[in-house]
């Protein structure tokens, strides 16, 4: 019953395709229950404020001109963001993939002399499995934003990049708290339910001697880092600890201090709801006497710089993590994020994930979409997301087909006969006429087709078909006397 | 010489690469375009008085206690506020005026204070860079007056004091002031590029909506923030 029982995996090299892992989603009642009503609270929520301004189209343009202008010239943003952050104290490290980030935190934690590690939020943590390789390097690793206690206590896993843990309800976490801080007659108030995490980080925030956090932006001018975030955990990490470790992906560069009047006025709006997150800091390398006296930035490649390199794909990249997208998704709402098997789910994940698999796994999540473009419309920075999600299909389509074992696979067999036929008119003409004979025997007194054998199923399984009308289109307007058509004309 | 630095080159050699063979042919042409057209709401419109009722009502929406006062009327107002939180230690940043310092409290005057002391005050008074009245957000820089970060974190009480001189209707005129305004003395470190290093926006306490989104006030910031708006607009 807890979140943990059904065990999502969110490895997408092991997760199963999208229509399988969302099978026992579907059948979980309660779950769907939670994810309807946390993402009926903020689109309502965000709705309100983004109606109030006026000029939200302009900041959405703005917006996706300022991300483009900073990947086209991304590797001079970043070469002047290292410059300026070690011109202030901060040290620049580079990682060309998962394992080699994760490395590099582990030695900085031990050059730190850290046994323990705060936490912040961040995606890009969970992306490159950090808490596990830490756990298992002998780093005690605590979370500190309430979601990821809860998730990490309770040992389940993100289903959203902004409420991770949005599927679990106040029953829930009170069972979850009440065992793991062994708190008796814990109520299920969410008041008292932060509280009690409130107490349990308290001495954490004290005494642990370094902290990791994300980036939601760096700027290439300054090289500051941008943080966003409510409770207060964030600040605590930013400036209790003696060393302040930042794992952030390349894209998450904004070319000039100036850009963040427009990024900041779209994220919170379209993340949470509200005008501005209750805590926004900024913070350039590092100042002495205040906050942590060492500072690390790990630069996170891991896939994104071949995205950048693809015409139509590279607007992903714009992506600043609102979760408007998946907010917005029919889709999203009826699975929640754990059918996604990524710690990217909804809209966004369905393109993000598969390309930084190199579409080597994660194929099933271009299909996770009914192209409604409800996310396209919601994106604060304009990813034309379904657009992409076609191009990925192509590509993912592309890739398979060419596989030895899939030419006789009689969808494919079926397309290239399909090719042939519809490239003579007579061929096209006859299979016409075959067809209205074959399908004369399956198509009910309605004119509708409820059931089909074979290939055919995998149609009739969820919709029905029009059965074929009695007399084509040619053969009407061949018919058609001459009088006619004058009456047309 | 390690892998560490094979691999910076590694990544810039991929993006180099990536952004060279230019997938998108306008590149140049939309160079510094994000910069020029900047398009969207940048000044505000509204008078001084229409501005301080927007950044109170804001403020006020997301759970902060504002409280108006007369130029000549704030260190009264500042008592009164002490007074009504029920506390009795107040921290103070070092560059804090005195006379906001009212007396009948125990004041620990910020000079490196050890977290823990911090950590044990009942509240902090600060002052602010400036006030945002379209978000409700008000701005730190971390000057003399505003104190270390952490001073305005650990104390569950914080109270800030914004002179409506110092509000400003929207966000873009919030990064005009931060390259133009002759910053007040001493308030905040500029960086090189004369922009501040170091900054924290305040958007009413600490909150979280985790739990069933229900919007919960106070987790590990601040559980009450004040804020005294002094009238000293024309």
């Amino acid at each position: 019953m807890s979140a943990a029982a059904d065990q999502p995996i969110l490895d997408p090299a092991l997760a199963p395709p999208f229509p399988a892992a969302a099978l026992p989603v579907l059948r979980n009642v309660q779950l769907r229950k939670n994810v309807a009503h946390a993402i009926d609270v903020i689109q309502a929520k965000r709705a309100r404020l983004v109606a109030e301004k006026t000029d939200w189209q302009e900041l959405r343009s703005a917006a996706s001109r300022i991300k483009d202008e900073a990947l086209q010239k991304l590797g001079v943003h970043l070469e002047q963001f290292e410059e300026r952050c070690t011109a202030a104290g901060g040290h620049v490290h580079w990682a060309a993939d998962a394992a080699e980030a994760r490395r590099i935190v582990l030695e900085l934690l031990r050059e730190a002399d850290a046994g323990e590690v705060i936490k912040i939020k961040t995606m890009t943590s969970a992306e490159i499995q950090l808490n596990p390789f830490l756990e298992a390097a002998g780093v005690r690793t605590y979370e500190t934003d309430l979601a990821e206690i809860i998730l990490q206590l309770g040992q389940g896993e993100p289903s959203h990049i902004v409420v991770p843990a949005l599927h679990v309800n106040r029953s829930q976490v009170r069972e979850i708290f009440a065992r793991t801080m062994g708190i008796e007659n814990l109520s299920d108030e969410p008041k008292a339910l932060t509280a009690a995490a409130r107490n349990y980080l308290r001495q954490k925030f004290l005494s642990v001697p370094a902290a990791i956090s994300g980036a939601n932006f760096l700027v290439a001018e300054t090289g500051s880092v941008v943080v966003v975030e409510s409770e207060g955990n964030g600040r605590m990490c930013l400036t209790l600890p003696k060393t302040m470790i930042t794992l952030a992906g390349i894209e998450k560069i904004v070319p000039r201090f100036q850009d963040l009047e427009v990024m900041l006025q779209l994220l919170a709006r379209s993340a949470t709801g509200e005008r501005m997150s209750p805590y926004t800091s900024f913070w350039t390398g590092v100042t002495p006497g205040d906050g942590p006296q060492k500072f690390h930035v790990v630069l996170l490649d891991n896939g994104r710089s071949s995205i950048l390199a693809r015409k139509t794909e590279r607007q992903t990249l714009r992506c600043i993590r609102c979760a408007a997208c998946m907010n917005a998704c029919p889709v999203y709402r009826q699975t929640g994020g754990h059918a996604y098997g990524s710690v990217y789910p909804g809209p966004i994940g369905a393109i993000l994930t598969p390309q930084l698999q190199h579409l080597r796994h994660a194929q099933s999540l271009p299909y996770a979409s009914s192209l409604c473009g409800a996310c396209y419309e919601v994106c604060p920075v304009k990813i034309n997301i379904p657009e992409i999600l076609i191009d990925l299909r192509a590509k993912v389509t592309d890739r398979e087909r060419r596989t030895v074992g899939k030419f006789f696979d009689p969808m494919y067999v079926g397309l290239r006969a399909a090719n042939v036929i519809f490239s003579r008119a007579r061929l096209f003409h006859a299979a016409q006429w075959m067809g209205r004979i074959g399908l004369r025997f399956f198509t009910r007194r309605d004119g509708w087709i409820h059931s089909l054998p074979g290939v055919g199923a995998k149609w009739t399984q969820t919709r029905d078909l029009r059965g074929l009308p009695k007399q084509t289109f040619h053969e009407w307007w061949a018919q058609r006397g001459s009088a006619t058509s004058k009456e047309v004309r | 010489m390690s892998p560490v630095a094979d691999s910076r080159k590694q990544v810039l050699e991929r993006i180099r690469a990536a952004t060279t063979a230019s997938p998108r042919r306008d590149s140049g042409a939309t160079e510094g375009k994000a910069a020029e057209t900047r398009d969207y709401v940048r000044q505000g419109q509204m008078t001084a008085s229409a501005r301080c009722e927007r950044f109170i009502e804001r403020l006020r929406e997301y759970d902060a206690d504002v409280m108006e006062c007369a130029p000549d009327g704030l260190a009264a107002a500042i008592a009164t506020q002490l007074r009504a939180s029920g506390g009795r230690t107040f921290v103070a940043p070092a560059g804090l005026p005195a006379e906001w310092r009212a007396p009948g409290f125990e004041w620990k005057i910020d000079n490196h204070l050890d977290v823990r002391d911090v950590e044990h005050a009942d509240g902090v008074v600060t002052a602010c860079f400036c006030g945002v009245a379209d978000s409700g957000t008000i701005v730190l820089h971390h000057g003399p007056a505003e104190g270390r970060r952490v001073i305005s974190l650990l104390p569950d009480w914080h109270l800030c004091v914004v002179r409506a001189s110092q509000v400003v209707e929207t966000l873009p005129e919030y990064f005009e002031r931060c390259t133009t305004e002759d910053w007040v003395s001493g308030a905040g470190d500029r960086g090189r590029t004369g922009l501040p290093r170091l900054v924290t926006w305040i958007a009413g306490p600490s909150a979280t909506a985790d739990i069933e989104m229900t919007r919960i006030k106070g987790v590990h910031g601040p559980r009450f923030l004040n804020i005294i708006l002094v009238r000293d607009e024309e």
